[in-house]
């Protein structure tokens, strides 16, 4: 079994070392569209620039402390990503129910880019855990304890769009930052024979 | 009493509410101001009743309460309504309301301008009978959201739909323990109002429609965070329009409408459509479509959205609301002219409808409609249609009876039509100078081709010979080869080219063209200039009657002579013009049109032209030499090449260039001229430039330098000439000197005249004292012991020089001469002389600039007029005396005997007394024997010397001879007709050397 596994990470070393870089790719380029997302929806709304949302967290993951390590981090941010795609597929629909209508706009486009790229982003992210795992599949976070109770006034639910889309700007720093910071391959190599050592001595 | 009795019963109602407010001073006012008036109308309060039962119902989205109370029978009151916690009055009106007869309550409905949730509001009323009034009713407080116990901030009205235009209050209730910031509309700031302890208001007037977000209205704190917002949609009430309905299977309906003005509200707030009460959704367009089971009849649609509603109505009976839906399952007949186009209906009952249906035919992009009538109509025949095609048609189709419109379009049928045999070549021949040429035809469009071309067939035949030759070409070669020199045998003028274009559906019929074996020179015809003007060539000629089947216009690029590239046109019989139009011409480029008669003859050349499309300056200049011709420069060019002309040329510019600057020297005219002289130019370089033009300007010209230099021939011809014209003058002088040497001679070189005496030569007495001296200088000497019985000249040697110096003592003597002969000539001109030197000293130097030997005359009479002078005054026999003595002692001073002419019998005293340096002078002495005047002439004048007509003048003797007078010559012979010509000349001469003596 140790065998099968150690060969499954010599084989899946350089496809973890072209996905991690891919994924910190998409994360760059997700943060680059979603901070024109926040201000196209500023705009949209007209929100003034200094105005101050009370702040709260949506997503209901801790962020990746320094004493977690790189597996560890990277699975914290595939938690948070993943529920930012839930909480963001909640806002639009509940946009599109609520204060849709007219033509289409930059906004809406743009909407559906991150929410896309968010997703892209989730599938590179879990290749990335399973990679790093080893397993075939990783196992979906739970998203427990989210709240997806969308507010019934009107101007409470554009507020938590907007902490929601600040939430998904927030998450995807924090990807590229640790996707960017992932170890290199042999770095990730001896970190994962490491993690099959004490798992062994463990067992 | 009564004010505090009154007073606390609206304190109470108020405690109970709100106990911990406190009361301010406007209220206690207030109070005060109701109690005087309840004071002053104690009689009539107590007659009237005290309303009772005051109840209030909240509508919050309509901002309206409604109050109501048992009022008893009066039905009159006044209603007050105050902000609870500020004890502002915000409406205070009398009004009249009549009992409810079942409920036996009075009711009033007060919209607020802002919401009710923004503050409580407190509501009294009280019974009026013109001034007299009841009591107030207990106050009821309709209780705000800003209450200490609601903490939570909150903006109100939430999500509220206005028209455009309208004016909204928008309240704001601040976090408790939180300070106000600012309300936002939008981005916008607005000025907010306290009206209560924690609510603020603002007011937007006058709305814009909003979009399908609407606008946003929030609420700021001192931090600038968010506290809460809302949003106001501002839009307009539905107003849809056209609303029809019609049947398309002659059994159910389907309604339609256009939306209208938009309502700048969507989704939830959006409007929503009912025809005859059932909602119709109508789709996303602007033109809503409803469908209903059946025919009804009357329709009614009612647009309604947040705003209000809007209703449209529409009846009609089926029959004349039929609107075909579209054919479907086309199929056609093909030919290749015509196609039939066939179709199917979705319904039955279009079988038996009388329709008409329109067919839009589409060929090549062009688009043609035609109709079509029938009972289930279900096929058209479409003709006049291009073989081997794409086409395609739309068929649409009403009811014929009682039309209402057309039906929907059909999907487009494509089908093809069939092939079928070519059009006939359009055929034309082009010949060489050495009678080859080519048989060419236009390749064949589509249009004409009907089909792929396969091959074409070329024949020649000789109708006389009945010869042919045939040739198959390639469908993608468009010329065969003729050489008229194969046919020089036969025994006809010409021979019948044709063309047949073979594809699957056939041959063509055959293209001919006659082709005369002696084939017109072109150039024997002169070319006439064709103006490109609107796109196009116009050309016109005249009629010929020769022409039966019309002319044929070709033309070409004139650079081109064998086997050009040809086009050419085929213009009726009869017609005298043709418009040639080519996307083919190129600017710059020189075309020849040619225009041949077709008829049973062989083609004839007619006309010619020539011309551009558009004029450009030559491409290259001309090839230019310089060189020099005698002092001339010629400048010379070769023609420009015609395919670099590019346009007809007018004239050369010549051009002369000093470096920097371009001066014209000429402009030729002449697009022949192939040289230029220029001339009157000195030596030196030049560059000159040559500049072709045409009606587009010049071309960069050709520059060519050229050293002019001196003509060496022309220079020596230039001596030559000179010396021949000096020479020949020279003889023609000499020759006239020789012919007139008498005259020269007399002129210049006239005879002195021999002193003759004629009178007794003894009267002169006296020995002529001589002195001769090695420089010969004669100095007249005023002897004291002279007299007049013994007047004589005398000579004072040079040797004697210490006498002199003696007699000089009392002789006024120029010293500085060294020898000097003196005379003393007593026989003087009485007049007097003209002075030329101002003292004698100055004549003695001029006498001194003789070499060895200075003779002054002073006062010898020489000239003839000085000759004939009447002087004096002893008469006419006297007057020649001294002229006789001279003679005489010339004659006697051969031998060296004394010498005595001037001897006068005058008193001698007058005479001396006018000598002077400038006197006259005496004929000077020999050196050796005495006094002969005359023998040192003779001696210069050797030729004439043995003459005994006269004396030789003194010029060309070695001696200078500074005299005023001439010795000339009293000839015997001579007499005085003689004497006075020469008289004349030598005045002249005199006057000619004294004006050039200093």
């Amino acid at each position: 079994m140790a065998t099968r596994r150690t060969t499954r990470r010599l084989t899946g070393s350089e496809p973890s070392r072209t996905t991690g870089a891919r994924a910190a790719a998409i994360a760059e380029q997700l943060r680059h569209e979603c901070s024109i997302l926040l201000e196209l929806y500023k705009k949209k709304e007209s929100f003034t620039p200094d105005i101050l949302v009370a702040d709260g967290r949506l997503v209901s993951v801790p962020p990746p402390s320094s004493q977690l390590d790189a597996r560890d981090k990277l699975w914290c941010v595939h938690s948070a990503l993943l529920q930012c795609h839930i909480l963001m597929e909640r806002a639009i629909a509940k946009e599109e129910a609520e204060l849709s209508g007219g033509k289409r706009a930059d906004y809406e486009t743009q909407r559906k880019m991150v929410k896309d790229r968010l997703s892209l982003l989730l599938i590179n992210t879990g290749e990335l855990l399973r990679a790093m795992d080893g397993t075939a599949a990783v196992q979906t976070p739970s998203v427990d304890g989210l709240e997806l109770n969308s507010p019934t006034a009107l101007f409470e639910l554009k507020v938590w769009v907007y902490r929601i889309f600040r939430e998904v700007d927030y998450w995807t720093r924090t990807a590229v930052s640790v996707l960017q910071a992932l170890p290199s391959a042999t770095t990730k190599e001896r970190m994962m024979t490491t993690r099959v050592r004490s798992v062994r001595s463990t067992r | 009493m009564c004010r505090r009795g009154h007073g606390q019963s609206v304190a109470m109602a108020r405690s109970s509410v709100n106990p911990g407010s406190k009361f301010s001073s406007s209220f206690a006012l207030h109070i005060c101001v109701l109690a005087g008036l309840l004071a002053s109308h104690t009689l009539a309060t107590d007659a009237l009743p005290v309303p009772q039962q005051l109840s209030i119902l909240a509508d919050l989205a309509a901002q309206q309460l409604s109050i109501s109370w048992v009022g008893g029978a009066a039905t009159t009151f006044d209603l007050t309504i105050l902000r609870t916690e500020l004890d502002e009055t915000v409406f205070f009106e009398t009004i009249s309301v009549a009992s409810n007869p079942t409920s036996g309550r009075q009711q009033w409905n007060w919209t607020s301008a802002e919401p009710l949730e923004c503050t409580s509001l407190s509501v009294q009323v009280r019974s009026r009978d013109g001034q007299s009034t009841s009591k107030w009713s207990d106050t009821l407080i309709h209780q705000g959201n800003d209450l200490p116990t609601n903490t939570k901030a909150q903006v109100y009205p939430q999500d509220k739909v206005v028209p455009v235009g309208d004016n909204t209050t928008i309240c704001c209730v601040v976090k408790e323990k939180r300070r106000f910031g600012s309300m936002f509309l939008g981005n916008t700031t607005l000025a907010s109002k306290l009206i209560s302890r924690r609510t603020y208001t603002i007011t937007v007037v006058n709305q814009r429609p909003s979009g399908p977000a609407g606008t946003n209205v929030y609420c700021l704190d001192d931090q600038k965070t968010l506290m809460d917002g809302t949003v106001v949609f501002v839009g307009y009430p539905p107003l849809p329009t056209d609303f029809v309905c019609e049947t398309r299977d002659l059994t159910t309906t389907v309604c339609q409408w256009n939306v209208g003005r938009e309502s700048y509200l969507y989704g939830k707030r959006g409007t929503n459509y009912f025809i005859n009460g059932r909602r119709c959704a109508g789709g996303k367009l602007e033109r809503k479509v409803c469908p209903l089971d059946e025919w009804g009849g009357n329709w009614t649609l009612v647009a309604r959205n947040s705003l209000g509603q809007h209703e449209l109505s529409d009846a009609s009976e089926l029959s004349h609301r039929v609107c075909p839906v579209a054919p479907v399952q086309f199929s056609a007949v093909t030919h290749a002219w015509n196609a039939t186009v066939l179709w199917q209906w979705e319904h039955d009952s279009y079988y038996s409808l009388s329709l008409a249906c329109q067919v839009e035919l589409t060929c090549m992009g062009v688009k043609t409609k035609r109709t079509f009538t029938g009972v289930g109509l279900r096929s058209v025949v479409v003709s006049n249609l291009y073989p081997d095609e794409d086409h395609s048609v739309k068929v649409r189709c009403g009811a014929q009876r009682n039309f209402w419109k057309w039906g929907d379009w059909s999907e487009a049928f494509p089908f093809r039509t069939n092939v079928t045999f070519p059009d006939a070549p359009d055929v034309w021949v082009w010949i060489n100078g050495d009678n080859t040429g080519q048989l060419v035809w236009k390749p064949m469009t589509h249009r004409q081709s009907h089909g792929q071309i396969r091959a074409y067939k070329v024949t020649f035949w000789s109708p006389e010979e009945n010869e042919q030759h045939s040739e198959v070409i390639l469908p993608n070669s468009f010329a065969a080869p003729v050489n008229l020199s194969h046919f020089a045998t036969f025994s006809g003028d010409r021979i019948v080219a044709s063309v047949i274009a073979e594809n699957m559906g056939g041959a063509s019929p055959p293209s001919s063209v006659l082709i005369p074996l002696n084939w017109t020179d072109k150039e024997s015809i002169a070319a006439s200039r064709a103006v490109y003007a609107d796109g196009i060539f116009p050309l016109s000629w005249q009629s010929n009657e020769n022409a039966t089947c019309g002319y044929v216009v070709e033309w070409h690029q004139g650079s081109c002579t064998v086997n050009c590239p040809v086009k050419w046109i085929k213009v009726a019989p009869g017609s005298s013009n043709a418009s040639i139009e080519s996307a083919d011409f190129l600017p710059g480029v020189r075309y020849h049109f040619s225009l041949y008669s077709c008829s049973s003859e062989p083609v004839q050349l007619l006309q010619r032209w020539q011309g551009y499309m558009k004029e450009l300056v030559p491409s290259s200049p001309v090839t230019l030499a310089a060189h020099q011709e005698g002092s001339d420069l010629v400048l010379s060019w070769d023609g420009i090449p015609l395919v670099s002309r590019r346009g007809f040329i007018l004239g050369y510019s010549v051009y002369i260039s000093d470096g920097s600057t371009s001066t014209l020297l000429a402009n030729i005219t002449d697009p022949e001229a192939r040289a230029y002289r220029v001339k009157g130019y000195s030596t030196g370089t030049y560059k000159f430039t040559v500049k072709t033009y045409t009606s587009a300007g010049e071309d960069t010209g050709a520059t060519a330098s050229v050293t002019l230099e001196r003509y060496a021939d022309w220079l020596i011809l230039e001596i030559l000439t000179s010396l021949g014209i000096i020479a020949l003058f020279m003889v023609i002088l000499a020759f006239i000197c020789c012919k007139k040497r008498n005259w020269v001679k007399k002129a210049f070189y006239p005879d002195i005249p021999e002193p003759k005496l004629t009178g007794v030569w003894s009267r002169t007495q006296g020995p002529l004292d001589v002195k001769p001296s090695p420089n010969s200088v004669v100095h007249i000497v005023e002897k004291p012991e002279w007299d007049s019985s013994k007047e004589m000249l005398v000579v004072i040697p040079e040797e004697d020089e210490g006498d002199e110096g003696q007699m000089i003592g009392d002789e006024p003597v120029d010293t500085d001469e060294p020898t000097s002969i003196r005379y003393y000539n007593q026989v003087v001109d009485e007049r007097p002389i003209r002075p030329r030197f101002p003292d004698s000293s100055a004549s003695s130097a001029s006498s001194l600039d003789s070499a060895r030997t200075d003779v002054t005359y002073t006062g010898i009479q020489t000239s003839a007029s000085s000759l004939v002078w009447p002087a004096d005054p002893q008469g006419p026999g006297e007057s020649h005396q001294p002229l006789a003595d001279l003679a005489a002692a010339a004659a006697a001073g051969g031998g060296g005997g004394g010498y005595k002419p001037q001897m006068q019998t005058t008193a001698q005293t007058q005479d001396l007394g006018l000598a002077s340096p400038e006197s006259p002078s005496e004929p000077q002495a020999d050196f050796s024997g005495g006094y002969k005047p005359q023998s040192s002439w003779h001696f210069d004048s050797p030729t004439e010397a043995g003459e005994g007509s006269g004396l030789m003048p003194s010029l060309g003797s070695p001696t200078s001879v500074a005299s005023t007078q001439f010795l000339l010559p009293d000839g015997e012979d001579g007499g005085e007709e003689r004497r006075q010509p020469s008289s004349s000349a030598s005045t002249w001469f005199t006057n000619l050397l004294s004006s050039s003596k200093p």
